[in-house]
């Protein structure tokens, strides 16, 4: 069983362009497509909930998107980068205070009633606000959600909130529960978070404990046509090298988040009913990241952390590690995020003398057969790439006289040891880029956030303007300034190293020909698949 | 018959202490883990803040003390509760019930298939000891019992399901086929014919090497060396006399085995996708399912308990001479 | 002692275990001097197949890690975990049994009831859980593998001190006043070992098959490289390469055949097979 989250779910535009050729999506007009069919897909964990509007996760999504849907989902061509879905416009105000969302008119639920503002006001106060690990964040200031009619939606904020953020938090925040099932129960603990009703192009059919899901074709389902097949089958392969057998002999049409290993596409894409797919994580980015814990005295020396930078060679880590399908990292912020990514900021080119020479100024010189100075490297176990960092940082870290042991642990006592008891030096980690800074970026490298919140600053490092800047970007209503004081974020940042940024990377899916319409949105993969179809 | 109710009657009252001791053990053994399964429930959301750790805690009782958690833990267990997964969300006895009988398939078949060829290949060995057959059956035997499980398991899936694509690759029977009856039992069947394979060839060895052993023995013996005297064909006194006095010590070893197949099946069910009674105690290990691990271990105990208790009524049934004493199964 | 080796000798089975583990043995010996290499290192290009380099006799790995230095050193790690396991297993085992066996009465019921809980949890189940627990190290699996296997020990050795005290020089020391733990240790443990010696090879055998099982659930030990691991790690490549699967494979499967039919030869030697449990 692997890690629901975080287990491979991911991203990255630049993984498209690196890998070239296999990767542009298929548009259905290429072959005839065949109405309906069953389409069987590869699932490696069985989400304890299957409620996305409580569990905002990639592993939860890959399931539930299918079945309940949120008010807009990203887009490749859209404005602001989405594509409606049950609410067809947004305005926020000039004060930064109200955000209005027209809602999509004859939609209804799975279990036929209709589909209402009142919805819309439940999810949020009552679910994304209060008990969503995304949304209690980024809708920590929202007071309360007016429904002057059935289709509209009014989202009132306490402090000046940009409407930048919540566009940009739409796709992940936002899952529509229905409220006449939900109301007055105990909303975490309710049968419909395994048993979930929406108003998507699938409904959930049954689900077998360690075998499958299988949803079916939503028959009321608002898009015209849609969703074109009639049945949606997710088996349960823990393995990942069951995952490519079954794809080989044809019983599953599709293996997502890198459930192949990279290692093996080289032969799966010689493969003529097969194909590798890269398209459809834009929106999901990975970030391959060197955690430091700011306690240890000689880690706290900006030199030492500079001569790390300069001693991992990050072209080797997208080559050898992901085999080519990632990016390498300038900083914080991801260069498929155009909107944020700052290219100017403080490089590390590889160059391991250096990285000596810095340690040498920091007074930690080269001793005969010793080593300068020893630490505790924890890779996070959530990916076979945190491993093999891991791997790799310990042998770039030898090269510059600095001794490493590695330290395993399972995904909870990895979270314990670097998050919570902070008994690290320092750690591989694998952090999300949820399309805003302000989502689950900047926390990494904020002071004040309390000890044992996962992924996030647990390092003990705090830089007063830093924080600063955060708080300011957090209230900007104004979109260019905002951008600008995100730049500065990223060039102080990049500047003292309060963490490193190794790749980015996004994940791939290894698909049958016959599968249409596949990665045709930057959340491909976590998306509705109303448009997806089987060729002939 | 009434003999074997004493040995049962009497097994299971000696095996409440044991049990005991393994309650206890394994309790103590969850206390010293780092971490929880809230941390793990909170790395499947992709993080969390540490006020709804602390509610999720609250609300499944990890911040009592630990003596409270013990105590309450058996009087619940006495009335055969086990408890409420944290990685499921449903009754653990539930959970356990429905993985179990897969189990039970596949390591009925993995221990017949083994002890039928192994005894077999054992008694073609033993027939000849030191010849070439009987070097290359114990050769070939030990070389599967030392291929990891999980190895063997990926080459036969590979082989059979990716090449030849006679079997499937994974899985207890077709996804929503909608098979009853007959057809649904053929199917499973098919399913589980690798899998059975992989655990069974890995203990064949140990039937076949015991069986030889206990070929050798009896060979020694008086009324093997009376049929010689008597003229009799070696395949009449091999089949007869020898293999059939060497079998009765397998079945003991039926009983020894049943932990080490039960342990052996967390690998093949995770390289299978089956879903089972191994890969949920790797499910309870990923997830910290405390409770769900913590029973996991005590029904398997049980599990042994009633195996090495049929074998020793089944030993006792075979062998009169056994009568109700201690000295099978132990 | 000539009797036993000329026994021994007679057995072919017996002398090819045991060339194979010299061969090991030297292997992991002379590790550091043929190959001064650290297997950890990422010396080459990734995924370079046997024979196609001179530097890399048998390629190198997904990381391009050399495959001969790290199946060398691999060895010496296997055995090392597979001996300790053993050792571990032995002192303990012998230790409970001797006590009970000597002590009688309710110490001799309470530690069986112990041997047989720890005999009634499957072993892996037992090492899966405590290294989950303990965190992956080589010498926490060496206690795991220790911890389900140390039962058959304790009741040989238990079995063997109960015969054994009952004989003359047990009773003699005795009468001479001896004290009680003197007893045990210089006349009944001497005597008692032998039969549980016998388990050895067994031990061995199931710590690595366990090492490379608990390798393949993804708690092998990061530090160290080892036979298991090795497969372990290969087996998703086990199309596109699958020398790095196979290679770390014939080792540990030549170990665990060599083990084995040395313990038998061991054991067909000392005469003890009628005893053994």
């Amino acid at each position: 069983m692997s890690i629901p989250e975080i287990s491979r779910r991911g991203l990255m535009q630049s993984t498209a362009v690196l890998a070239g050729a296999a990767v542009l999506p298929r548009w259905g007009f290429a072959q005839d497509a065949m109405q309906g069919g069953r389409l069987v897909v590869a699932a490696d964990s069985e989400p304890r909930n299957l409620n996305p509007a409580i569990v905002a996760s990639n592993g939860v999504f890959y399931i539930a998107s299918k079945i309940i849907e949120p008010l807009a989902e990203a887009s490749f061509d859209g404005p602001d980068g989405l594509a409606p879905r049950l609410a067809t416009s947004w305005q926020g105000s000039d004060d930064g205070l109200s955000v209005t969302f027209k809602l999509r008119e004859g939609v209804t639920w799975h279990d036929g009633k209709p589909f209402t503002s009142a919805d819309v006001a439940f999810s949020a106060m009552e679910v994304w606000k209060s008990l969503q690990n995304i949304g209690r964040t980024v809708l920590a200031n929202l007071e309360t959600v007016d429904t002057p009619d059935e289709l509209t939606a009014v989202f009132k904020f306490s402090e000046p909130t940009p409407l930048q953020l919540i566009r940009n938090a739409l796709p992940v925040v936002s899952s529509v529960l229905p409220r006449h099932l939900y109301e007055g129960t105990d909303i975490a603990e309710n049968p419909a978070n395994n048993e979930p009703v929406g108003t998507g192009p699938f409904v959930f059919a049954e689900h077998r404990p360690g075998e499958y899901y299988r949803l079916t074709r939503n028959e009321a389902y608002w898009g015209d046509g849609e969703p074109k097949l009639d049945e949606l089958i997710f088996r349960v392969l823990p393995d990942r090298a069951g995952a490519a057998a079954a794809l080989e002999a044809g019983e599953i049409q599709l293996a997502a988040f890198s459930q192949v290993p990279l290692s093996d596409l080289e032969r799966i894409s010689a493969n003529s009913e097969l194909e590798v797919v890269t398209k459809g994580y834009e929106a999901l980015t990975y970030q391959l990241i060197v955690e430091i814990n700011h306690r240890n005295e000689v880690l706290k020396n900006l030199k030492v952390r500079q001569a790390i930078a300069h001693a991992i060679d990050k072209t080797f880590v997208v080559d050898t590690v992901f085999l080519g399908y990632a990016a390498e990292a300038t900083g914080p912020v991801p260069k498929n995020a155009p909107e944020f990514y700052e290219p100017d900021v403080t490089q590390y080119p590889f160059d391991v003398e250096k990285a000596k020479a810095l340690l040498d100024e920091a007074g930690y010189p080269a001793k005969d057969g010793g080593a300068r100075f020893s630490i505790r490297l924890l890779p996070a176990p959530f990916f076979s790439e945190t491993r093999a960092m891991g791997d790799y940082l310990k042998q770039a870290l030898a090269v510059i006289g600095v001794e490493a042991e590695l330290v395993s642990n399972d995904a909870p006592g990895h979270l314990n040891a670097v998050y919570k008891d902070h008994d690290f030096d320092l750690s591989i980690g694998a952090a999300v880029f949820r399309g805003d800074p302000a989502i689950s970026t900047t926390n990494l490298v904020q002071s004040g956030i309390p000890d044992g919140t996962f992924f996030s600053n647990q390092g003990g490092y705090a830089n007063p303007e830093i924080d600063k800047i955060i708080a300011e970007a957090l209230v900007t209503v104004d979109t260019q300034k905002r951008i600008e004081l995100y730049d500065e974020f990223q060039k102080r940042v990049t500047a003292d190293l309060p963490l490193i940024n190794v790749a980015d990377w996004g994940f791939t899916s290894v698909v049958s020909v016959d599968v249409l319409n596949v990665g045709n949105n930057p959340r491909w993969v976590v998306s509705g698949w109303a448009d997806t179809e089987i060729a002939a | 018959m009434h003999r074997a109710w004493r040995l049962t009657k009497r097994r299971l009252v000696a095996s409440i202490p044991v049990l005991a001791i393994v309650i206890l053990g394994t309790f103590l053994l969850m206390e010293l883990a780092p971490g929880d399964a809230v941390d793990a429930y909170l790395v499947s959301l992709g993080g969390g803040d540490a006020g709804l750790a602390e509610t999720l805690r609250q609300s499944y009782g990890l911040d009592q003390s630990a003596i409270s958690r013990l105590w309450l833990y058996v009087s619940s267990l006495a009335r055969l509760d086990l408890g409420w997964s944290i990685v499921f969300n449903r009754p653990i006895l539930d959970v356990v019930l429905e993985r179990l009988p897969n189990t039970l398939w596949l390591m009925g078949a993995a221990t017949a298939l083994a002890f039928t060829l192994g005894s077999l290949l054992g008694i073609i060995a033993g027939a000849r000891p030191g010849s070439a057959v009987d070097r290359v059956l114990s050769i070939g035997s030990l070389t599967l019992y030392a291929v990891p499980g999980f190895w063997l398991g990926l080459v036969l899936i590979l082989v059979f399901s990716v090449q030849l694509r006679w079997l499937p690759t994974s899985g207890i029977e077709t996804i929503a086929s909608g098979k009853t009856g007959i057809a649904r039992v053929l199917d499973i069947a098919r399913h589980l014919v690798l899998p059975v394979a992989s655990l069974g060839f890995i203990y064949l060895a140990l039937f076949l090497r015991m069986m030889r052993a206990g070929m050798g023995e009896v060979w020694r013996q008086d009324f093997v060396l009376a049929a010689k005297a008597k003229g009799l064909s070696r395949r009449r006194i091999v089949i007869h006399h020898v293999a059939r006095n060497a079998l009765l010590p397998l079945v003991t070893m039926l009983g020894l085995q049943a932990a080490t197949m039960l342990g052996g099946s967390v690998v093949i069910e995770s390289v299978f996708a089956i879903p089972g009674f191994g890969r949920l105690a790797q499910e309870a290990v990923a997830g910290r399912d405390a409770p769900l691990l913590m029973a996991i271990i005590i029904v398997s105990a049980v599990l042994v308990i009633l195996v090495n208790l049929l074998v020793d009524i089944a030993y006792a049934w075979l062998d009169p001479r056994v009568g109700g004493s201690e000295a099978a199964g132990r | 002692m000539k009797a036993f080796v000329r026994r021994f000798m007679s057995s072919p089975e017996g002398i090819a275990g045991a060339l194979v583990l010299l061969l090991l043995a030297l292997a992991a010996v002379l590790a550091p001097i043929i190959l001064p290499g650290d297997p950890a290192a990422i010396v080459g290009r990734p995924l370079l197949p046997p024979f196609s380099d001179a530097s890399f006799p048998l390629g190198t790995d997904q990381l391009g890690r050399d495959v001969l230095t790290r199946l060398v050193y691999g060895a010496q790690a296997s055995l090392t975990v597979g001996l300790s396991s053993a050792l571990v297993a032995i002192l303990a085992g012998t230790l409970v049994g001797t006590v009970a066996g000597l002590a009688g009465g309710l110490v001799d019921e309470a530690l069986m009831r112990v041997v047989d809980a720890f005999q009634i949890v499957p072993g892996f189940l037992l090492a899966l859980a405590f290294v989950s627990v303990a965190g992956p190290s080589l010498a926490v699996i060496v206690l795991a593998v220790g911890l389900g296997a140390w039962t058959g020990p304790a009741r040989l050795a238990r079995a063997e001190v109960l015969s054994i005290r009952e004989r003359d020089y047990v009773a003699s020391a005795r009468v001479i006043g001896m004290h009680p733990a003197e007893i045990a240790f210089r006349e009944v443990l001497p005597n008692a070992l032998p039969p549980v010696l016998s388990l050895v090879s067994v031990i061995v055998a199931a710590a690595v098959l366990i090492e490379a099982a608990l390798s393949f659930l993804g708690l092998g030990d990061p530090n160290a490289v080892t036979w298991g691991g090795m497969i372990a790690e290969g087996r998703n490549l086990l199309r596109s390469a699958p020398f790095l699967s196979i290679i770390p494979g014939l080792g540990l499967v030549s170990a665990v055949v060599g083990i084995y039919l040395f313990g038998e030869g061991l054991v067909e030697a000392l005469s003890i097979r009628g005893r053994r449990a």
